[in-house]
């Protein structure tokens, strides 16, 4: 008897086995995103990081792709700037990265130079248009040689502050002023209180390129190496002591909180009254805060040079392991050159890259798109051209930078210790 | 898949394994039976494909630079070097780590312990009491759990308004390098439940009669819980410092949501095992990381031996038979 | 030691007690309390109850970040977690039952070598597992958090399992034997449900701990369509201002209410269960 019950429960058992298996494979297939089918063509993802509002206009723009592009179904997802890197990174590893993703000058080399993204020079990504996109812009997306990115948008680097608490303070940040009056004028608001008068730029990698600009120097050199000095540094980071050390800046556990989203920034957060950023954020900032702000030009250096230049807000990409180029590339261009989108999106990621595009939303502006159109043709012959992509390595060095400035700032290290040490590790994380 | 945490009570019948008896029909049947295999199979795919496979393939990776998307180069002892001679950040990682284990693991244990003595008697609503303090220790690992934590610390949280009601001004607890580290230690000592479960079983087990006799002869309290509670409790004390201590070695979560998913102030929150994921999921070296993750495995078997080593000299047996049998 | 009357000891007692409960349950209660309170005052007002009742951050959190309702996000982690509890069971209760019962080579080695792994740090095993997953394709699907439960890699709950089934009396599986049971049968209708108590224990451990789990979550699954609850949560840390806190919290809540169910459930075969049945052994 033994042996046929034996062979009996053994069946049982590779039966449970059998039904438990498939469960666990279609329980997964049923959770998983639609896999192609249903009446598409083509279905590609594309991802991209930001707020809630951001993703609404977003959105709205790859519903009309869809509409006019019947046969591509797009999948779209999002997420804030620095999960957004963290998930991508995980999915990189994970050997499926999106088939359209948005890519910072910071990590373009980072994921060019690993083969993640496809060369738009050749292949499918010859049907985007860059024609109507001003070359210099263009160019920002072209690294040793290669386009792997398109600029979607342009913004530039900025202040973002609130009027009533400099006025209070006697001063009109929008007139531009230097850093020294910067500094008195930062003091008189932090010391009104409660807010104090700027969050602390010394944790900021972009604060520092603009500064350096303003001395004529860069952050990186076209080689890839720092283009500054530890003297440089240690002077960047005097400045920002002294706006520390007179209240004019934000405490250390303020600025430690700092998460580059700005409604959880100290400007957002209403902890200070103005913060380094890029233009195209105002209205985000405005939201967080709830009182009017405004959007004014760096404090400028010792010549009247604010620094600023035309920066690609971020990119566009397609995966090089994409098994939809076409498609994705046909995204691409879209987003980049319809007009249509061009009045969905408005001045979301800053200004348009299509200039034709451009020229006709900015004749038809209000509010905060109004705010930036005019700040932007006001500053435009100021502006000068993009720095070269950034080495890889440069997403660690904005991290490393923040790292070793909170050293500073909570007193835990000397300036001196901190340049040391940031000098010696970015150019090990360089080389 | 999952860390070894904490085995909550249910451990408990860990500690029958000492008690339990030579099995007296333990040699009857020599022969090895086919079945066994069958019901084994699961287990063994698993020991050899996850588990022993996995680990022959991460020792070869700690040897070599690996970014997943190119063929591992050779590197010989280059990670390890790196890591003692040339990488801060990993020994700042190692030196959070060590405080975190170090503070955390004894201070739960003390708060644990002090609490089961206070429960261990006949009064009313004991197991009301237990039941509230051991809830912390199944929630606390959570992410929301974390979450919570990082709000009562902020800055102008209720933790900071409490302090600053006696007196004592401190700034945002999670954004503040000396003290971020701190809220993490509280949030591990928040779940003194488990451990505390477990004393208050071994402390049951001290028959009443010892301190009674104890107590005719004139010894005071401290000095019965010295001669009497301490040493009869040494085997579970023992079983909880083992764990606990392999547990902490390997926390994650609090020091990922409270440190703001990067190490949080100044590397104040970076635990080892943040850093390890950051390396090699998000910087894609899978070559350090892996030594990074044989380092742990060495440090921890030594700590691990260390303290079983050492039981002989501490840990009291009522039973001969038993030494070791708490594994 | 200062006489004290009975009743005064008591007393104090009860009330040492609960200030420890209040202290305890504070983080709790404080919890409970903030998803209902307006988003202004979770952080700037220290009194626990709220001035008004506002379930705005139920409603707004449940409708997800990200595009993804919440439901969405409980969904996932309920499949995780009870296919986690199945398959944990299942395996674990086999080797378990070859590990108590059964003689066969080697076993004093593998008994062993499965008590050693109860110590390993997954770390090691992380990176090459991950590669083997993802040479499978099977990254971004809940394959790599459940297939290791079906082949009983956590050892701890085979040990666990193994422990309770050697205190069940021999004679009862060898009276099996001797009727003309197979091994198998006796396995089934015989141990197995003399061994509910530890597959219960094992099932809620199981579920609990993989409900908590957020390291191997995070690192295997990607679209935010397959995130579980505790990816979800993070999610809104990463999103969220200050006006969105109640959301936070309220879904923070919310991710809590099934183990709180399961202990208040369970509560006496998790903690009572201890103090009689278990170190007594």
């Amino acid at each position: 008897m033994g042996r046929t019950t034996e062979r009996r429960t053994r069946g049982r058992g590779v039966a449970a086995l059998a039904v438990v298996v498939p469960l666990l494979l279609t329980g997964v297939a049923a959770c998983g995103s639609d896999s192609g089918g249903g009446g598409g063509d083509a279905t590609i993802t594309f991802v991209w990081w930001g707020s809630d509002g951001r993703a609404n206009l977003t959105k709205k723009a790859v519903e009309l792709f869809q509409q006019k592009n019947p046969n591509i179904k797009v999948q779209t997802s999002f997420s804030a700037y620095a999960a957004y890197w963290e998930k991508l990174a995980t999915q990189t590893a994970g050997g499926k990265p999106p088939d359209v993703l948005n890519v910072d000058s910071r990590y373009l080399a980072e994921y060019g130079g690993r083969n993640v993204l496809a060369d738009l020079n050749s292949g499918a990504g010859k049907a985007i248009s860059l024609a109507d996109v001003n070359p210099e812009l263009a160019a920002t997306g072209v690294y040793q040689g290669k386009r792997y990115a398109v600029p979607w948008a342009q913004n530039t680097p900025a202040m973002i502050y609130d009027p009533a608490a400099f006025t209070a303070a006697g001063a009109d940040p929008a007139k531009g002023m230097s850093w020294d009056q910067y500094a008195e004028t930062a003091r008189k608001v932090g010391t009104a209180g409660p807010a104090r008068g700027v969050t602390d730029f010394g944790i900021l990698d972009t604060t520092l390129e603009i500064w350096l600009r303003q001395q004529g120097k860069q952050f990186y050199t076209p080689e890839g190496k720092l283009g500054f000095t530890g003297d440089d540094l240690r002077r960047y980071w005097q400045l920002a002591s002294r706006f520390r050390d007179t209240q004019a800046a934000s405490p250390a556990d303020v600025t430690a909180s700092y998460n580059t989203s700005p409604e959880q920034s100290p400007l957002g957060k209403k902890l200070t009254a103005s913060e380094f950023a890029y233009d195209n954020l105002l209205p985000a900032y405005q939201k967080a805060n709830g009182k009017p702000l405004n959007v004014a030009p760096y404090p400028s250096g010792a010549n009247g040079d604010t620094g600023q230049y035309r920066r690609p807000s971020m990119f566009l990409s397609v995966s090089a392991r994409s098994q939809q180029q076409a498609a994705a590339a046909k995204l691409v261009d879209f987003l980049i050159n319809d007009p249509e989108v061009g009045k969905i999106v408005g001045t979301d990621r800053g200004l348009a890259p299509n200039l034709k595009v451009r020229a006709q939303l900015a004749a038809t502006a209000t509010g905060n798109d109004k705010t930036l159109y005019d700040y932007e043709a006001a500053l435009e012959p100021k502006l000068g051209a993009a720095p070269p992509v950034p080495p890889k390595g440069a997403g660690a060095i904005q991290k490393l930078l923040q790292r070793t400035y909170e050293e500073v700032a909570f007193g835990r290290m000397s300036v001196d210790d901190a340049v040391n040490r940031f000098m010696t590790e970015a150019q090990k994380g360089l080389s | 898949m999952t860390t070894l945490r904490t085995p909550d009570p249910p451990v408990a019948p860990a500690a029958a394994a000492r008690v339990r008896r030579r099995d007296p029909r333990g040699g009857r049947r020599r022969k090895s039976q086919p079945e066994a295999f069958a019901f084994l199979t699961p287990w063994l795919l698993g020991a050899v494909a996850l588990t022993v496979g996995p680990m022959v393939v991460s020792l070869y990776l700690s040897f070599t630079d690996y970014d997943m998307f190119t063929t591992p180069k050779w590197i010989g002892f280059g990670n390890f070097a790196h890591m003692f001679t040339g990488d801060d950040r990993y020994l700042q990682s190692v030196k959070v780590t060590l405080i975190y284990v170090l503070v955390s693991v004894p201070l739960k244990l003390t708060v644990s312990l002090l609490v089961a003595m206070l429960l261990n008697t006949r009064r009313g609503a004991n197991g009301f009491y237990r039941a509230a303090f051991y809830a912390p220790s199944l929630l606390g690992a959570s992410v929301a759990a974390a979450l919570v934590w990082r709000a009562l610390f902020m800055g102008g949280g209720p933790v900071n308004e409490v302090l600053a009601s006696f007196g004592w001004h401190t700034p945002s607890w999670v954004d503040d390098p000396q003290f971020s580290l701190a809220s993490i230690v509280l949030l591990g000592v928040w779940q003194f439940g488990a451990p505390m479960v477990i004393f208050l079983a071994g402390l049951k087990q001290i028959p009443a009669e010892l301190h009674e006799a104890a107590a005719i002869d004139g010894a005071g309290a401290l000095r019965r819980f010295r001669h009497i509670t301490l040493p009869m409790l040494s085997p579970v004390i023992f079983f909880n410092l083992v764990m606990e201590a392999i547990h902490a070695f390997q926390a994650f979560t609090p020091a990922f949501v409270i440190g703001g998913g990067r190490g949080g102030p100044a590397d104040a929150d970076l635990f080892y095992t943040l850093y390890l994921f950051e390396v090699g999921f998000q910087d894609f070296r899978m070559g350090y990381a892996s030594a990074m993750a044989w380092v742990l495995l060495v440090v921890i078997a030594i700590v691990t031996a260390i303290v079983f080593r050492t039981a002989k000299l501490w840990v009291f047996y009522d039973d001969a038979e038993s030494t070791g049998g708490r594994k | 030691m200062t006489v004290l009357p009975r009743r005064a000891r008591s007393v104090g007692w009860h009330v040492l007690c609960l200030v420890i409960v209040a202290v305890v349950l504070y983080p709790l209660v404080w919890l409970a309390f903030a998803s209902v309170k307006p988003p202004d005052e979770i952080l700037s007002r220290l009194a626990l109850l709220p001035t008004r009742f506002v379930f705005d951050g139920y409603a707004k959190g449940w409708e997800g970040a990200a595009d993804v309702g919440f439901g969405r996000f409980f969904l996932n982690s309920f499949l995780v977690a009870g296919l986690s509890v199945a398959a944990n069971v299942l395996s674990c209760s086999l080797a378990a039952f070859a590990f108590a019962r059964l003689k066969f080579r080697f076993r004093g080695a593998l008994f062993a070598f499965m008590i050693t792994t109860l110590m390993l740090p997954y770390h090691v095993t992380l990176i090459p597992q991950y590669v083997i997953f993802q040479q499978a394709g099977l990254v971004n699907t809940f394959v790599p958090l459940i297939l290791p439960k079906l082949l009983a890699t956590e050892a701890f709950f085979v040990f666990l399992i193994v422990q309770f089934m050697r205190g069940i009396p021999r004679e009862l599986d060898e009276a099996a034997i001797i009727d003309g049971c197979s091994v198998y049968r006796t396995f089934w209708h015989v141990v197995l449900p003399l061994s509910k108590p530890a597959l219960v224990t094992t099932s809620i451990f199981t579920f609990i701990w993989t409900w908590n789990d957020f390291f191997t979550q995070m690192v295997y699954l990607n679209d935010t369509e397959k995130f579980t609850v505790p990816l979800g949560l993070r999610l809104f840390v990463d999103t969220s201002s200050e006006s969105n806190f109640g959301a936070m919290f309220a879904m923070s809540a919310l991710a809590l209410v099934p183990i709180v169910l399961f202990f208040l459930a369970f509560q006496r075969l998790l903690v009572e269960g201890v103090s009689t049945s278990g170190l007594k052994g």
